[in-house]
């Protein structure tokens, strides 16, 4: 009980909660009600983000493989959004044609991190004792070790492709998610109205699924939105070192990658780069939004 | 307080080295366990022309016919006896690899650390004191630091200053100079969450009452920052610090790549490309230590440094990341 005893203890002053409850209440409903421009923003952004990813032969007219000779090295231009690269293919359709890999890798390495990571901190944080102690030895041990040196470690292991390495930053990511887990849960079984209904004659796995998990949902929802943007930075930096799936792929960070040998023209660098820089900048300003209105 | 203190500090320190052997263990088990068999498909592939006999003479000598948990033990006992093995590229013992390289990482991890705490502090600093509507503008720099790839920044830094104003040569990456912007694309994600903290804290701390009373007496802003904001602010930073020298230590993967240092991260870019398990398997084992040594003696300054802190079992709990609550990521503050 040592061991659970300090994340029990949050501090009531946080910066959001500096009024008292009631005073509170109305501001609070208009902050609800009302989103912010810069959140508008950034939903967009991630809308249209999804929309390359599912339907990208909707937003490009030119073949994202197939490059023109005559057109290499075309700055950006009305015909050429991002311009063209080495072989003459259109920067844009390939951008477009790479987020479905990007996004999609993302989202199973927040999906990992989730299930795992939330199983690890739901189970050791609701059962405590010994499980408790093992579970947080093995994510101490995550921790310990750099996460990206881990997913590189990982992927190395597992063979150079997008998927593995989507797995090994959904590894490295777990320990963050079994945390705010488990101190989520610790909030939650020491509360008055889950002590009123285990008295009332709840089972634990009622109290768990009715009472213990939606509590928790909140703050691991905000924390996944957060790190599906880190996420993207993560599967970028791992094809950027080539970790990823080889050239013929155009995800973001193998872009920028290939980009960068070719100085004179700097939009190969800078369309990917700017697109991961706006997407994950949304992502961030989704997920802070949903902290303050908690 | 001190034989509280004494005990603290034994379980902290016992807490670490077990942390340490178990992420050993684990990137053992990663490594091996894993599919793939680097050894002998470099040893089967015909151009190295070994026979039958001598791939299996070979395998025996790298005790690689054993089963995995005979490998672990002695790879262990290896290991706690301060022998990481022999690199299976170039038959060197990667202790001597990795000390070739470790100045390089080290003196630019060091930069990158100085250049993310002064970095951080300034915009601390500048949000509470520039005029509101641009501290606003300030605040949102770290989330923006958050959002860029550090090879970006590496790649922007590295055309700026050498491709375009030709401070130096990517040739000779070794100069102060290029260590230093090595150093700042490193150090600026790495200042982003210190800042993070930071300006939270600075928030939280103005708002208390000892801070009230002290602009009721008329003390200046700046001053009130010097004399009373900036020390309870800064101390949770130590924390933070600690928690990113892991960030630090991954992160001069890319750097290296990009600056073209021969450090720990081209050491295991390289290890990775040709998979010399030993050499992986040291440097992941040497993070580890790092870290938690880094961590240990964080957890064991902060008592002497806070006095407010209980010691409250020796586990370090509480969130890693800046994001949950940023306020005191580690301990528990007795409520005055």
């Amino acid at each position: 009980m040592t061991v659970t005893a300090v994340t029990a203890v949050t501090r009531p002053t946080g910066p959001e909660r500096e009024p008292t409850a009631d005073a509170a209440r109305p501001a609070a409903r208009r902050r609800t009600t009302r989103v912010p421009v810069t959140v508008l923003a950034s939903f967009g952004v991630v809308a249209l983000v999804v929309a390359w990813s599912v339907a990208p032969g909707l937003f490009t007219t030119h073949d994202p493989a197939a490059g023109v000779p005559a057109d290499l090295f075309q700055s950006p231009s009305a015909a050429h959004w991002f311009g063209t690269d080495h072989l003459g293919r259109d920067l844009f359709s390939r951008v477009v044609h790479g987020t479905a890999s990007s996004v999609s890798s993302a989202l199973v390495a927040v999906a990992i991190g989730v299930v795992v990571g939330g199983l690890i901190g739901l189970v050791g944080g609701f059962l405590g004792g010994l499980v408790d102690s093992v579970l947080a030895r093995f994510v101490d041990v995550l921790l310990a070790i750099p996460s990206f040196l881990l997913a590189v470690v990982i992927v190395s292991a597992l063979g150079f492709e997008t998927i593995n390495a989507a797995i090994a930053t959904g590894v490295s990511a777990v320990a963050v998610f079994a945390r705010v887990m488990r101190s989520e849960v610790l909030k939650t079984r020491s509360a008055v109205f889950v002590e009123a209904s285990l008295l009332l004659g709840g089972s634990r796995w009622h109290v768990l699924l009715r009472h213990v998990l939606p509590n928790a949902s909140r703050s691991v929802l905000q924390l996944a939105v957060l790190q599906f943007g880190l996420s993207i930075l993560v599967i970028a930096g791992l094809a950027f070192l080539g970790y990823g799936d080889p050239p013929p792929a155009s995800d973001w960070g193998l872009l920028v990658s290939v980009g960068k040998d070719y100085p004179l023209a700097p939009w190969l660098v800078w369309a990917p780069a700017l697109v991961t820089i706006a997407t994950v900048l949304s992502v961030n300003r989704i997920s802070r939004w949903l902290r303050t209105t908690d | 307080m001190s034989s509280d203190y004494a005990r603290y500090a034994v379980r902290r320190v016992l807490q670490a080295a077990v942390v340490v052997l178990l992420a050993y263990v684990f990137t053992f088990v990663v490594i091996s366990v894993l599919p793939g068999d680097p050894v002998s498909n470099t040893l089967r592939n015909p151009e190295n022309g070994f026979t039958e006999d001598e791939i299996t003479r070979i395998i025996a000598y790298y005790g690689l016919d054993q089963p995995v948990y005979v490998q672990l033990w002695e790879s262990l006992t290896r290991f706690l006896s301060g022998d990481l093995g022999v690199s299976l590229r170039s038959n060197l013992p990667v202790s001597q690899m990795l000390g070739d390289v470790l100045p390089s990482t080290l003196r630019l991890a060091g930069t990158a650390l100085v250049v993310a705490v002064v970095l951080a502090f300034a915009l601390a600093f500048a949000v509470q004191y520039l005029p509101p509507r641009l501290g606003q503008v300030l605040r949102s720099f770290p989330s923006l630091f958050l959002s860029v790839p550090n090879f970006i920044v590496g790649l922007l830094l590295l055309q700026v200053f050498s491709f375009q104003l030709g401070l130096f040569r990517v040739i000779d990456s070794e100069t102060p100079l290029a260590t230093f912007v090595a150093a700042v694309a490193l150090g600026i994600p790495v200042s982003a969450q210190i800042a993070e903290v930071l300006i939270a804290n600075l928030d939280h701390e103005s708002r208390q009452e000892y801070a009230a009373v002290a602009r009721s007496r008329g003390l200046g802003r700046v001053r009130l920052f010097w004399k009373h904001l900036l020390k309870p602010s800064s101390l949770p930073v130590v924390t933070v610090i600690a928690l990113t020298v892991g960030e630090l230590l991954g992160g001069s993967l890319i750097t290296e790549a990009i600056f073209g240092r021969a450090g720990v991260g081209s050491l295991v870019q390289r290890s990775v490309s040709t998979q010399d398990l030993p050499v992986l398997q040291a440097v992941v084992a040497l993070a580890a230590v790092v870290f938690v040594v880094v961590n240990l003696l964080a957890d064991l300054l902060y008592p002497l440094l806070d006095p407010r802190v209980r010691l409250d079992g020796g586990r370090r709990t509480g969130s890693t990341t800046p994001t949950t609550d940023p306020v005191r990521p580690q301990r528990e503050v007795v409520a005055p």
